[in-house]
């Protein structure tokens, strides 16, 4: 019985396959938490949903589309068009300048609600001196690399 | 003392800077100290490690100070951990009381910090050195520990589990580094990916993703609505304040400071943890406690104090175990890994003038937190009302120079931040926790080393029970948090059906908490 128990506990790890080890482990313990998952939380508000008690997350919630996608694809916009600006001016940090400038005046002008003339000076304002403050301390005080 | 010929003029100043910015994320609603911090980071990179510091608990003391602002004028707790604040701060601002309530909270608030860091001082010291002997066997079991103790606490624990596996399975992506005794395979991605995640994800774009990114996603999904904007702030005619206002709130002070320390050492475990426990217990223990709600000063003492003191709390796990004590702290490992400093139980005694420099800064904020906020409240208050479409633009910003500069100018790292935002939208969208899965994430790859190697030089998995007595309490601690939320979870179930809406309050309060 004891041979046996410590036969069972016993491990040996080939060094050739050991970083797929752990992952192995905490595979098998991922699917059986989402199988345990599944059956005490999923199926019960699945059922609660079927009844119209409460609604499925994210599509079933009211939600300010055009602000949330505006914003997914404003980032994207961000990110993509940074790397290419920046390799335009390599080393100078002009391609976060510029893009963060119109990134922040477009953002700001979508997540703004009622538009007016003195609200849309302090946007452009802003859109223009925060990048500039930014990339002003950072890159040329601070000589941090941006792109 | 050779520290005290370490600080300089820019020492204090970056402190006293950092806790200023904090106190206005803070007191901003929906930006916490988290935030803060890495929203800041990008400065910390041109600053040399002990100016870092500086700022970093600058911004960490300002931030978690910060939220009673809103709490008490407006209602809303601008960090999760000023939930309770809200209870007495708001019926006082509308008595015509603000400014006397947020100078009780203001007070409140730095006892705790400073009661906290005393106790950081003393206590994490002893704690590394007795961890120091720990073998990989037992540094396995602590993280063990950790995972267990923030699922327990979770809402519900299965959920809190598996969010923490899925932060651990992130940390597994790339290669097993040969540095730790790995063979250098990389897993878990397919080729082409190679190029970009050979190290896997780096840290700091992750938690910034998730903590910045996602709020802004979160926040663009209800519409950035300004509600702020019809509130009068009331803050009265400032008098009625004297320190006789704490004549016997000396026992629920210090008591709520502790708890709040205490809570704070458990890992993952946010502020509102400690300040619901803080009040409750003064609600339970004070003589008079039929006030508490309708604007007591009492309820303020007890959850500034207690939410303060997390910050000390927090830091006694990362300082000596490298364990984060809550979701600040996990940025804050982040930016000392940056500055070279390896947290763990070796961190103290090898870095005995920087652990000093810690302690000077931690308090100094809190010193300086008292002062900005007991005089120039009035004026401080005012950034509530500074309008979201200015500020997320520049938080977005911020957050793509933290994530780009950290690895002198990666890419990749910059789409990580939106990766991981998206990702972070979506867990908190379908009810997963935030916090287990970052501290899984912090842990995973060494909690692989530790496990892979103990199996490798012992063969066999009786010795994670074996091995040493400690190892055993350390199962016992493990098992006692398993029982604890066991227990918890049947007790809101009885309560749950008795009164079905304010249950529903608690565990929203309960979700907030971990954000």
């Amino acid at each position: 019985m004891e041979s046996g128990l410590s036969s069972l506990l016993s491990v040996s790890i080939d060094f050739e396959t050991s970083h797929l080890f752990f992952p192995t482990i905490i595979h098998w313990i991922m699917a059986g938490l989402f199988v345990l998952i599944l059956v005490t939380k999923v199926v019960p508000f699945l059922a609660e949903v079927k009844r119209g008690e409460r609604t499925l997350p994210i599509v079933g919630e009211p939600m300010d589309a055009f602000r949330f996608f505006g914003t997914l694809v404003l980032i994207v916009a961000y990110f993509y068009l940074m790397a290419v600006v920046g390799n335009l001016f390599p080393y100078t940090g002009y391609g976060f300048l510029f893009v963060s400038m119109a990134f922040v005046l477009l953002m700001s002008l979508m997540y703004m609600h009622e538009w007016t003339k003195k609200a849309v000076t302090i946007v452009v304002i802003n859109a223009v001196v925060a990048p500039g403050l930014a990339w002003f301390i950072l890159a040329k005080l601070f000589n941090i690399t941006l792109p | 003392m050779e520290f005290l010929s370490l600080l300089d003029i820019t020492f204090f100043l970056l402190a006293g800077f950092g806790a200023l910015i904090g106190i206005i994320f803070g007191a901003i609603p929906g930006m916490t100290a988290t935030m803060a911090v890495a929203v800041c980071l990008p400065l910390t990179y041109a600053l040399g490690l002990h100016h870092g510091l500086a700022l970093l608990l600058g911004l960490y003391v300002g931030g978690i100070s910060g939220g009673m602002v809103p709490a008490v004028l407006l209602n809303i707790p601008g960090t999760p951990s000023s939930i309770t604040t809200t209870f007495d701060g708001y019926p006082m601002a509308r008595k015509g009381e603000g400014e006397k309530a947020l100078r009780v909270s203001v007070i409140a608030s730095v006892v705790g910090g400073l009661i906290s860091a005393a106790v950081l001082f003393l206590f994490a010291p002893m704690l590394a050195d007795f961890s120091i002997k720990f073998s990989y066997v037992e540094k396995f079991l602590i993280i063990l520990l950790a995972l267990s103790v923030i699922a327990s606490l979770s809402s519900s624990m299965l959920v809190g589990i598996f969010s923490g596996v899925i932060g651990i399975w992130l940390s597994l992506i790339g290669d097993y580094s040969i540095s730790d005794g790995g063979n250098g395979k990389t897993r878990l991605m397919f080729d082409f990916m190679e190029p970009y995640l050979f190290e896997g994800f780096s840290l700091l774009p992750v938690l910034i993703g998730i903590f910045g990114i996602s709020t802004i996603l979160l926040e663009a999904e209800k519409g950035v609505k300004s509600d702020l904007s019809n509130e009068r702030i009331k803050f009265g005619k400032g008098g009625g304040f004297s320190l006789s206002i704490f004549k016997g709130r000396l026992t629920n002070l210090v008591r709520s400071s502790f708890i709040g320390t205490f809570v704070g050492m458990l890992p993952g475990v946010g502020g509102s943890a400690a300040s619901v426990l803080a009040y409750t217990q003064e609600k339970n223990l004070s003589r008079d406690s039929s006030e508490m709600g309708k604007g007591a000063p009492q309820g303020l003492v007890a959850s500034e104090s207690a939410n303060n003191a997390l910050t000390g709390g927090a830091l006694i796990p990362l300082l000596s175990l490298g364990i984060p004590g809550d979701s600040t702290t996990a940025v804050l490992i982040g930016a000392f890994t940056l500055q070279g400093i390896q947290v763990g139980p070796l961190f103290i005694p090898e870095n005995s003038e920087t652990w000093y420099i810690m302690m000077t800064a931690l308090v100094f904020a809190n010193i300086v937190m008292f002062f900005l906020m007991f005089y120039a409240i009035k004026h401080i208050a005012k950034v509530v009302m500074v309008p979201k479409h200015i500020l997320y633009p520049i938080i977005v910003m911020m957050c793509v120079v933290g994530a780009y500069a950290i690895n002198y100018g990666i890419m990749f790292d910059v789409w990580t931040l939106l990766i991981f935002g998206i990702l972070g939208y979506l867990i908190q969208k379908i009810g997963l926790e935030v916090a287990p899965l970052i501290i899984g994430f912090i842990l995973g790859s060494q909690a692989e080393v530790y496990f892979v190697k103990s199996l490798e030089s012992f063969g066999t998995l009786s010795i994670f029970f074996t091995k040493s007595p400690i190892a055993i309490v350390l199962w016992l601690l493990i098992l006692a948090s398993v029982v604890f939320s066991i227990v918890m979870g049947l007790k809101s179930r009885a309560r749950h059906s008795q009164e079905f809406t304010t249950d529903r309050s608690a565990s929203r309060l309960d979700k907030k908490e971990l954000s």
